[in-house]
């Protein structure tokens, strides 16, 4: 291994500090193309602000990168559910993002009955249940029961999708 | 304005049969999901949001005061019931509370448990129906650059005085207020931060963001640690409590109630603090010291109505100020811009009769809790049955239609998704998710202040520290800053380690005495030969 | 010889355990226990607490006879762990507690027996709770 790869080892970190760093950025080059004619009635204008906000963002990105390489360490946070012994399971995650990327795709096309199911049933087999026939009829209950409980119960049609003669 | 007259119109507006229904409802869907594992008031507030979209804000309030103390009630049960306390503020409930479900005496602990919250809100409750007019006439006599002086008192303290790392609470607030910058600034109508995005222009919607970091983000990050192993539920009957019991219970009540509310109004006081110190105080004043660690009643019944004073007393500035001290108030104060409603002094003046409902129905949703809740204990207890996948998942999907029903688009699920990592992420690299979600809330409203303040300066910076009161909450600022750096020369010059205050010593044990209590409940799990 | 019997804190795993002691008691068989939880629920009442489990070791042991007592806990549900055991301990008998169930609950959840009893490769004994 050459030695900055060592260095950079266990110091997953420094990826926050990564981010905190081009979010100041961001900040900072929006703020930065803002055209603005000095005005009187504000003299701090629109600008101001995000370039304090830009310039914290910064200096918490150097800060914690100096941080981190002294051996520094955010505390992971516990919980009920939360064991904290095994690293994390990315084999649940990633299938719980699909299933949620999958719902945002649906759910103007195929309504919500359909993308919610597809969401509830993909979640619950992430976290890995295995009765997939009793998830599935719970999954499409709730989205149906969501469904027609937010139209008559709140007022809000949720979309309906290709059902949507049905429902 | 008279307390009384305004507080009793509240009370006719709150029991009106449609309006009494829906604080029952909210009290009963807030213990529901408070009992869950895994689900804080906080979350339990954000996820039930958009149940309350369709009604008026009056009987949404009314609904959410149900929530709010419901969900903090099951909390307790839980913690009591499993040790598993979701909320550091029933970290302390759980030590003394499990250890008596343990001794058999769990329907003892959560009676305590749920008549000192009951005394403790009600007291709490009552003091805010006192104090929040009297802030209220304080403050409106301020100006812009007072309340910009308190804002940033606000954020500074609660970012810096809590969490574990300053750094990483700077941080996260940094990325709070970027955030909160998104969309149309108000004053000159220029697009900040929208990517040319038009949608983005109206900002983020803050019930978005609310049900991203707690919900979604939390979701994600127990997904990837789940625990696999069951716990032992203590079987509870009925709750009740002796005479003796009784005895034991009413002292620890009030001193717990005072400790409680005036750390929940203070800015970063919060209900943790209080809560160790009702323990404390109970452990030496006890005539029973040799039961604390193996069940005292003294150190449930004070604790808990600690945490119930402290979200009285979390109330106060959050309606009189529109300034949050905890995720809960502001997840609620999201609620009121959500509504259009403006927080802040003059929310008694523009709003009187929705806040006046609101404390009255704070009263109510206490005695309802207790009525209601005392005999439905054991039916709460089978809600830990529900298996981890289904929660989880229930989780996301009521994330996402909350979410979603906002604005009908399936562009704020996006936000959703992205801002969930993000919360995702801050929760594995240890930074607290209270500084960012106040940043998103308070900062636009700072901004205002500032730019109101230099405007009547004609842009003087020295227009900041046009009022007195500013000044001095500058002085506070300055002290709570500098406060660690101030400690680090102090220790230096004093080579004798001098007790590194006693509350942090003390706090230490508590500590341990959980953790110990955790690794007892948790080594039943190893499989036998 | 060898029976597994899989055991739940209920009337039927109560059953299912008197009825496997007797068996085993016939010819000397050891005796493996087996009382699982798929550790998905925060409780499971069907996992035997601490205090229970001490109770029937003491049992056994004034029974005098050899036993085995597993309490897996790796996201298997019961019918898999109580097979999985037979065939690990060469099981010559399985017992069982068996449930009232209507129609459609057992459509909607499934049978821990019935899947023991089609998938097992030895006799299976089933007991109803008395």
């Amino acid at each position: 291994m050459t030695p900055l790869a060592t260095g950079l080892k266990g110091r997953s970190e420094l990826g926050v500090a990564l981010l905190l760093g081009a979010a100041g950025v961001v900040v900072f080059l929006d703020a930065n193309g803002l055209v603005t004619p000095y005005s009187k009635s504000d003299p701090v204008g629109p600008k101001t602000v995000p370039f304090i906000v830009a310039g914290m963002l910064v200096a918490c990105a150097v800060l914690l990168a100096i941080n981190v390489l002294r051996r520094g360490k955010g505390e992971a946070e516990g919980g009920e559910d939360v064991d904290l012994t095994h690293p994390a399971d990315w084999k649940t995650v990633l299938p719980l993002a699909g299933a949620f990327i999958l719902n945002i795709l649906l759910i103007d096309w195929a309504g919500w009955v359909i993308s919610g199911t597809v969401l509830f049933w993909g979640s619950v087999l992430a976290l890995g249940s295995r009765r997939y026939i009793r998830d599935g009829l719970i999954s499409a209950a709730l989205s149906l029961l969501t469904f027609y409980g937010f139209y008559l119960g709140l007022g809000i049609a949720l979309p309906a999708g290709l059902p949507e003669g049905i429902l | 304005m008279d307390v009384w007259s305004s507080l009793m119109d509240g009370f006719a507006t709150a029991l009106t049969p449609m309006n009494f229904l829906y604080a029952m409802i909210g009290v009963i869907l807030g213990t529901a999901v408070g009992v869950l594992p895994g689900l804080g008031p906080a979350m339990t507030v954000a996820l039930l949001l958009p149940v309350t979209y369709a009604l008026e804000p009056t009987s949404a309030f009314i609904m959410f005061a149900g929530i709010y103390y419901g969900g903090m009630y099951g909390g307790s049960t839980t913690s009591i019931l499993l040790n598993t306390p979701g909320e550091s503020s029933s970290v302390v409930t759980a030590i003394e509370g499990n250890k008596m479900a343990k001794a058999g005496r769990a329907a003892q602990a959560l009676a305590t448990a749920a008549i000192g919250s009951f005394v403790a809100g009600t007291i709490g409750t009552a003091l805010l129906a006192v104090c929040a007019p009297i802030v209220v006439k304080f403050a409106v006599s301020l100006g812009a650059p007072s309340y910009f002086a308190i804002m940033m008192l606000a954020l500074l303290a609660v970012t810096a005085v809590l969490g574990s790392s300053r750094l990483r609470g700077f941080a996260s607030l940094g990325l709070g207020l970027a955030i909160g910058l998104v969309g149309m600034d108000s004053v000159t109508g220029q697009r900040r931060l929208t990517f040319g995005q038009p949608l983005l222009a109206d900002g983020l919607d803050i019930v978005v963001v609310a049900v991203a970091i707690f919900a979604v983000g939390e979701a994600l990050w127990v997904a990837a640690h789940l625990r696999r192993t069951p716990l032992h539920a203590i079987p509870v009957g009925q709750p009740w409590m002796g005479r003796s019991d009784w005895k034991r219970s009413w002292k620890p009540w009030l001193r717990g109630t005072a400790f409680g509310f005036p750390f929940g109004a203070l800015p970063a006081g919060g209900a943790e603090i209080p809560t160790f110190l009702s323990y404390v105080t109970e452990k030496r004043l006890s005539k029973h010291p040799e039961e604390f660690g193996k069940g005292a009643i003294e150190g449930v019944a004070g604790p808990e109505a600690a945490n119930n004073a402290a979200a009285a007393g979390t109330l106060t500035p959050m309606l009189a100020l529109g300034l949050p001290t905890n995720a809960t108030a502001a997840v609620m104060l999201a609620a009121f811009t959500s509504y259009g409603i403006q927080p802040g002094p003059q929310l008694f003046e523009s709003q009187g009769p929705l806040v006046w409902a609101l404390i009255a129905s704070l009263f109510i949703g206490n005695l309802l809790l207790l009525i209601i809740n005392l005999p439905l204990a054991p039916l709460w207890a089978k809600l830990l049955q529900l298996p981890r996948p289904y929660l989880y998942a229930g989780i996301l999907f009521f994330a996402t239609l909350g979410a979603y029903s906002v604005n009908l688009q399936a562009f704020d699920l996006v936000i959703l998704l992205i801002l969930g990592a993000l919360g995702f992420m801050m929760r594995r690299f240890g930074l607290p998710v209270l500084p960012l979600i106040l940043g998103v809330i308070l900062g636009p409203r700072i901004e205002g202040q500032l730019r109101k303040t230099l405007q009547l300066s004609a842009g003087d910076p020295a227009g900041l520290l046009g009022e007195p009161i500013a000044v001095g909450i500058y002085v506070i600022i300055a002290v709570i800053l500098l406060w660690p750096f101030a400690f680090k020369l102090i220790r230096r010059n004093t080579p004798v380690a001098a007790p590194a205050g006693g509350a942090a010593a003390l706090a230490r044990e508590a500590d341990d005495a959980v953790h110990s209590n955790h690794d007892a409940v948790y080594s039943d799990h190893k499989e036998q030969p | 010889m060898t029976v597994v019997v899989g055991y739940v804190p209920t009337p039927e795993g109560e059953a299912a355990l008197t009825q496997a002691i007797t068996e085993a008691r016939k010819n000397n068989s050891t005796l493996v226990l087996i009382n699982s939880s798929k550790g998905e629920a925060a409780v499971d009442t069907r996992f035997a607490p601490e205090g229970g489990v001490q109770d029937i070791e003491r049992r056994l042991a004034g029974e005098g006879m050899q036993y085995v007592i597993k309490r897996p806990v790796r996201g298997h549900d019961a019918a898999s762990e109580v097979l999985d055991a037979a065939e690990e301990h060469k099981a010559d008998l399985i017992v069982i507690g068996l449930r009232r169930r209507t129609p459609v609950g057992k459509l909607i959840m499934g049978s821990t027996s019935q899947r023991i009893l089609l998938e097992a490769d030895c006799p299976v004994l089933a007991v109803k709770a008395g």
